[in-house]
């Protein structure tokens, strides 16, 4: 009827839901294990008689099971508390466990041994502040990266660090010099230049200005902020349609640049803007050649 | 096996009086019948072939088809081909089935052979087995279920649990003798099946609770338990192996009522006297009686007759080989000691009477040895060239040695 040989036999070649088997071994996932391998002396269900070591919060409790109470699962394990200190424990465990078969006991107490090191180590860590390890969820991760990428596009940020400059140099915060970089300074003439070109002609031809070569350079953020400044004025001065549009793409730099001076000099109150800006400038319009030529 | 049957008892439920204490019933014999994995595996792997449903390709599948072969000579294989024109159909390979669209390599047939004949002692064998495996806790824990804080095992409760016609009484009933964390296991375990069959209706899996034997027919504990998830019930006379052994492993969470174990005995019968059910039927009898093997050679009586355990074992020597090693020669011919000791003083004397010859030839001769040595020679001489002794007849005799 219950033989331990027999259910052994029936346990192990055939099926046992606390066996896990891994490359290294075989193990046993009872909780009542005491070794923990999945071993004919050390399967729970297959020995009548048999003790372990559980701990609860700490306190170890020792738990035996004898074949009188085999047919009771409810009241087949019997618990003794074990007292905290080390020697008390063994010779309880050995008074509990006397006439018991030998490997019983031998691993009973080296289960109580290992026990007993772990808590201490457990305490000590405790007290220590331990660095947690937070596992990082990628998926928000990801998420959060390729928002932040959206939002940097949507948020335009040239444009807006152009226009914060832009009324930064407004308010003079800045000195002179506006065409280093060149590359930006020239892109940003190019835009400026089909919108401006009108505003140019009619400007010119009043403000003609010769001004000296760079003695002076002085920073400048951005170019493109004097850029901006000019989109600005453009855009609150001059509200004629493109008509004039014609790039005049030889002296468009120097147009440019006086225009944008010319305007500067215009919206400026006047404080830091009073020197002109110390760049060579050129005039040649259209209309200026044709009047030539009319001359001629 | 214990000469008086052992004492189960029977687990109150609430609604019985309190009156008799604990109720007992016997042992039945089939809880001592002998174990045997192996009948339960081959049983139940053939008595699972028998709900199959027969599954097969249709008949016509892929011929369908007019293909003819072309035949050789117009530089394509030669498998069947589609007839006819004007359609990508004409001329595709057909019927073979390495083609597209062609028919499979054996179709399958619905006269298969689907259901396998089990012999009926075999299938009592197997049942008595998975019955008597059920009443052992350590089995029943290796399948898997949460024993616990069942009170006893095998756990027969009373009849009144027969009458039940809630459901959530019927959860009391589990609650109370224990078995309702085995019910919750299964109803957790709900979940859906991982490949193809999640498709095929059979989209949900569980685990396995308890089961129920009932005893009386009609009782209303099938209905009030039947919805329980992973519950089963069966009725005594109907045990079936599919539900006692799930998966052909031995140990199902066997819950009896009282007049479906006291059945049990009548059903199955004992060792001796056949069951009144199933003609003529007797328990079968394990092979070893008493099967634990180690507790059978560690006992006394075996003890005291067996020899003491040799300790040292006697190996064979190596061989020697007498023509190269001495004593080896000496332990197959002692005179051979001797023998070779002759000879070796034979050997060393003929080496020094040699070197002392060879040493009086080198050693330059004295003069009076010379002189004696010619002397000797002449001497020789004058008697080879003397006539004399041919002349006597007296000395001629003396050479020759004739007697007159």
């Amino acid at each position: 009827m219950q033989h331990d040989e027999v259910i052994w036999q029936v346990i192990r070649h055939n099926h046992c839901s606390f066996m896990a088997k891994i490359e290294t071994g075989k193990f046993c996932r009872n909780p009542y294990n005491v070794t923990g391998i999945c071993n004919r002396s050390s399967c729970p269900l297959a020995n009548s008689r048999y003790a372990t070591i559980r701990d609860h919060d700490g306190v170890f409790y020792l738990y035996m099971k004898t074949i009188e109470r085999a047919h009771m699962p409810n009241k087949l394990w019997e618990r003794v508390k074990l007292p905290r200190n080390y020697e008390k424990a063994l010779e309880i465990i050995d008074k509990h466990l006397m006439y018991w078969p030998k490997f019983l006991v031998h691993k009973t107490k080296q289960r109580l041994t290992k026990m007993t090191q772990m808590r201490i180590r457990m305490r000590k860590l405790a007290l220590k502040t331990r660095e947690k390890i937070m596992t990082t969820p990628r998926k928000e991760k990801k998420r959060e990266s390729r928002r932040e990428e959206k939002a940097e596009k949507a948020a335009a940020l040239d444009k807006s660090i152009e226009k914060e400059l832009l009324e930064r140099l407004q308010q003079g915060v800045y000195g002179d010099i506006y065409n280093y970089p060149v590359k930006e300074y020239n892109k940003v003439l190019d835009i400026e230049e089909g919108q401006a070109v009108s505003e140019d002609e009619d400007e010119m031809e009043h403000e003609i200005e010769y001004v000296e070569g760079y003695d002076e350079l002085e920073e400048e953020d951005d170019i493109e902020d004097f850029g901006d400044i000019a989109i600005a004025q453009s855009h609150a001065n001059y509200d004629n349609d493109e008509e004039d549009i014609e790039p005049v793409a030889s002296k468009r730099v120097r147009k440019e640049t006086a225009l944008a001076s010319g305007k500067l000099d215009k919206g400026e109150p006047g404080a830091k803007l009073k020197k002109r800006a110390r760049v060579l400038v050129e005039v040649e319009h259209e209309d200026a050649d044709e009047r030539q030529k009319a001359v001629h | 096996m214990a000469a008086a049957r052992p004492l189960v008892t029977v687990q109150p439920l609430e609604a019985d009086m309190a009156t008799d204490s604990a109720t007992t019933v016997h042992l039945p014999d089939v809880m001592k019948a002998p174990m045997r994995p192996d009948v339960v595996r081959f049983a139940h792997a053939n008595l699972s072939k028998n709900k199959r449903q027969p599954y097969a390709v249709s008949k016509s599948a892929g011929h369908q088809t007019s293909a003819e072969s072309w035949g050789t000579g117009r530089a394509v294989s030669r498998i069947p081909r589609v007839s006819g024109g004007g359609t990508h159909r004409a001329g595709q390979a057909a019927i073979g089935n390495m083609c597209r669209g062609g028919r499979m390599f054996a179709p399958t047939k619905i006269w298969r052979r689907w259901h396998r004949k089990v012999n009926v002692n075999l299938k009592r064998y197997a049942i008595v087995s998975a019955i008597a495996a059920s009443a052992v806790p350590s089995l029943v824990l290796a399948r898997g279920h949460r024993i616990e804080s069942i009170p006893e095992l095998p756990l027969v409760i009373s009849d009144s649990a027969e009458s039940v016609e809630k459901t959530s009484a019927a959860l009391g009933v589990l609650k109370q003798i224990g078995a309702y964390s085995d019910a919750e296991k299964a109803k957790d375990s709900h979940a859906i099946r991982p490949g193809k069959g999640k498709m095929r209706n059979r989209r949900y899996i569980n685990r396995k609770g308890p089961l129920i034997v009932y005893g009386t027919e009609g009782a209303s504990l099938v209905k009030a338990f039947r919805n329980i998830p992973g519950v089963e019930i069966v009725n005594v006379e109907r045990l079936n192996l599919l539900k006692l052994a799930p998966g052909g492993h031995l140990g199902r969470l066997v819950v009896w009522t009282k007049s479906a174990f006291e059945k049990l005995d009548s059903i199955y019968g004992s060792f001796e006297k056949p069951s009144e059910k199933k003609k003529g039927y007797v328990l079968p009898r394990a092979k070893m009686v008493n099967g634990d093997l180690s507790r059978i050679i560690n006992s006394d009586e075996i003890q005291s007759v067996v020899r003491p355990i040799k300790k040292e074992v006697k190996r064979a020597p190596m061989k020697k080989n007498p023509l190269k090693n001495l004593n080896a020669l000496l332990k197959l011919n002692p005179y051979a000691k001797t023998a070779r000791r002759m000879a070796l003083l034979a050997e060393a004397e003929r080496v020094k009477s040699k070197e002392e010859k060879l040493e009086r030839k080198r050693k330059p001769i004295t003069k009076e040895e010379a002189a004696a040595i010619k002397a000797a020679g002449k001497s020789w001489y004058q008697t080879m060239i003397s006539e004399s002794d041919y002349a006597e007849f007296e000395n001629f005799t003396k050479w020759l040695g004739v007697s007159q």
